[in-house]
């Protein structure tokens, strides 16, 4: 399963790099306002095209861009229950941390687990590329965090029934 | 400390004290105990050399139809006396001028009451076995908590103890059913193949209780059943530790739910660290060891520290 990961990743760092080429904008509707244009979606002449980069249809990137920000959502691979609940445990213990991780967003886009919002203004004081490095790191640590919490899950839960029965015999 | 113990350790230690202090203090404590117990510690109003132990039990009407006050009479009857406070369901009174010699042993006996009483349904149906009759017992329920009871029945062969549980919280409810899942795989191992049976249910409840009128059948409620095989009752030490045991499953199963859930958060918070660390080496303007220049000869550089000089004092200007 993991020769699928490499390409994958490499495919979603190529694709970032090529998005976040990000230039100041000042708003076109209301004057002296500066806002991301990926979330506003007002100018249709300055969103480019939203593209998905898929490993299979549980983990999925979707990255919109525009002339000064790009938003990125990821989809996180969520097999059964158990899995599910740690990734929204997680993801939303992320969130609710999402000012000092400066990029990520509080809300993620719907069908998606979590979103990041990079802008021009990110880009100017940040290095582009390690801003790169982190959303990648991201998704490699996330995947590897819910599996090791669910094997050690199911560890504990053996340990605590044969505590448990092993008293009667 | 996996396993949780049938005595409540704060009672003993309260009591402990009290009976080996050298003066007798006036005391009014309020503890509690697992599934809604409370014990009132108090020294009489009218002598101080009296202390009072109320209890309030909310299901000791139930638990009295199984016989819990001949239980209560048999282990604490020098000290019953009758409660003059309804909120509370029973007393005991100890003239602490005139105590056994051995303190720490009756501090123990006193704080395994709440196991003593709840043991009254399991007493009765050992007991019924015991007699060999044919057929199924009588089924005994024990409301312990809000929405939640203890349903014992026993048979010529087996007792059956069934455990209906609310998990309030969707977390909760899923890592209850991993665990529940292990406890019914568990007797696969061989070194405890003769281990109660375990059966789980996550809406429906099993057939022994099926009849009953008041049962919760949401996705919330769980239904555990235990199948006590006579090896574990058959003699009077097995029987007194099987249940000591089967009384606390409840609250283990939930004291080990929550624990998971706390090291959870823990490993995720040290996940958020790593992510936090990442992400600041995005940032450009960083005081690092590397940025601490240094000359042939020793001296320092340090740009971020560097204040604005006057010429004649530049030193250090590179």
């Amino acid at each position: 399963m993991s020769n699928t990961l490499r390409p994958y990743l490499n495919a979603v760092r190529s694709t970032l790099t090529a998005a976040m080429c990000l230039e100041n904008f000042a708003s076109q509707i209301v004057e002296k306002h500066n806002v991301p244009e990926v979330e506003a979606g007002n100018s249709q002449e300055v969103l480019l095209n939203p593209l998905v980069v898929s490993r299979n249809e549980n983990e999925q990137v979707l990255i919109e861009s525009s002339i000064n920000s790009v938003r990125v959502s990821i989809r996180i691979k969520q097999a059964d229950d158990i899995e599910r609940i740690l990734a929204h445990q997680f993801t939303r213990f992320l969130m609710m941390r999402a000012e000092s991780f400066i990029i990520l967003r509080r809300v993620p886009i719907k069908g998606y687990d979590i979103s990041f919002l990079v802008t021009n203004f990110h880009t100017e004081q940040m290095f582009k590329h390690k801003l790169v490095d982190f959303i990648i790191e991201f998704m490699e640590e996330v995947d590897k965090e819910i599996s090791e919490m669910k094997l050690s899950l199911n560890a504990r839960a053996r340990i605590v029934a044969e505590s448990y029965l092993s008293q009667f015999v | 400390m996996i396993l949780l113990e049938p005595n409540s350790f704060v009672l003993e230690e309260t009591l402990l004290a009290r009976f080996t202090s050298e003066k007798p203090e006036i005391v009014d404590i309020t503890l509690v105990d697992f599934d809604n117990v409370i014990y009132h510690v108090q020294t009489s109003a009218e002598q101080r050399t009296v202390l009072n132990l109320s209890v309030e039990m909310k299901y000791y009407d139930e638990v009295r139809a199984y016989g819990a006050e001949d239980i209560l009479r048999r282990e604490y009857g020098d000290y019953l006396v009758p409660t003059v406070n309804p909120q509370y369901q029973f007393t005991l009174q100890f003239n602490l001028e005139q105590l056994p010699a051995d303190k720490a042993a009756l501090a123990k006996h006193v704080s395994l009451i709440k196991r003593n009483v709840l043991a009254s349904s399991f007493v009765r149906a050992f007991e019924y076995w015991e007699s060999q009759q044919e057929g199924a017992g009588p089924l005994m329920a024990t409301h312990y908590r809000d929405s939640e009871a203890i349903y014992v029945q026993a048979q010529h062969d087996r007792v059956t103890v069934i455990f209906s549980t609310l998990f309030k919280e969707e977390v909760d409810r899923v890592l209850g059913k991993v665990f529940l899942q292990e406890f019914v795989d568990a007797r696969r191992q061989a070194s405890i193949q003769n281990a109660p049976q375990v059966f789980y249910s996550s809406r429906e409840p099993p057939l022994e209780i099926r009849h009953l009128p008041d049962l919760r059948q949401d996705e919330s409620v769980g239904y555990v059943s235990f199948v006590l095989f006579p090896r574990h009752f058959a003699n009077e030490e097995a029987r007194e530790k099987t249940i000591s045991q089967i009384q606390l499953f409840r609250d283990y199963l939930h004291y080990h739910i929550k624990c998971a859930k706390a090291y959870m958060h823990s490993r995720m918070r040290m996940r958020v660290k790593e992510f936090l660390k990442v992400i600041n080496r995005a940032k450009p303007d960083r005081v690092t060891a590397a940025s601490d220049k240094r000359t042939a000869t020793g001296r320092y550089m340090r740009p971020h520290l560097r204040q604005p000089t006057s010429p004649q004092q530049g030193e250090s200007d590179w």
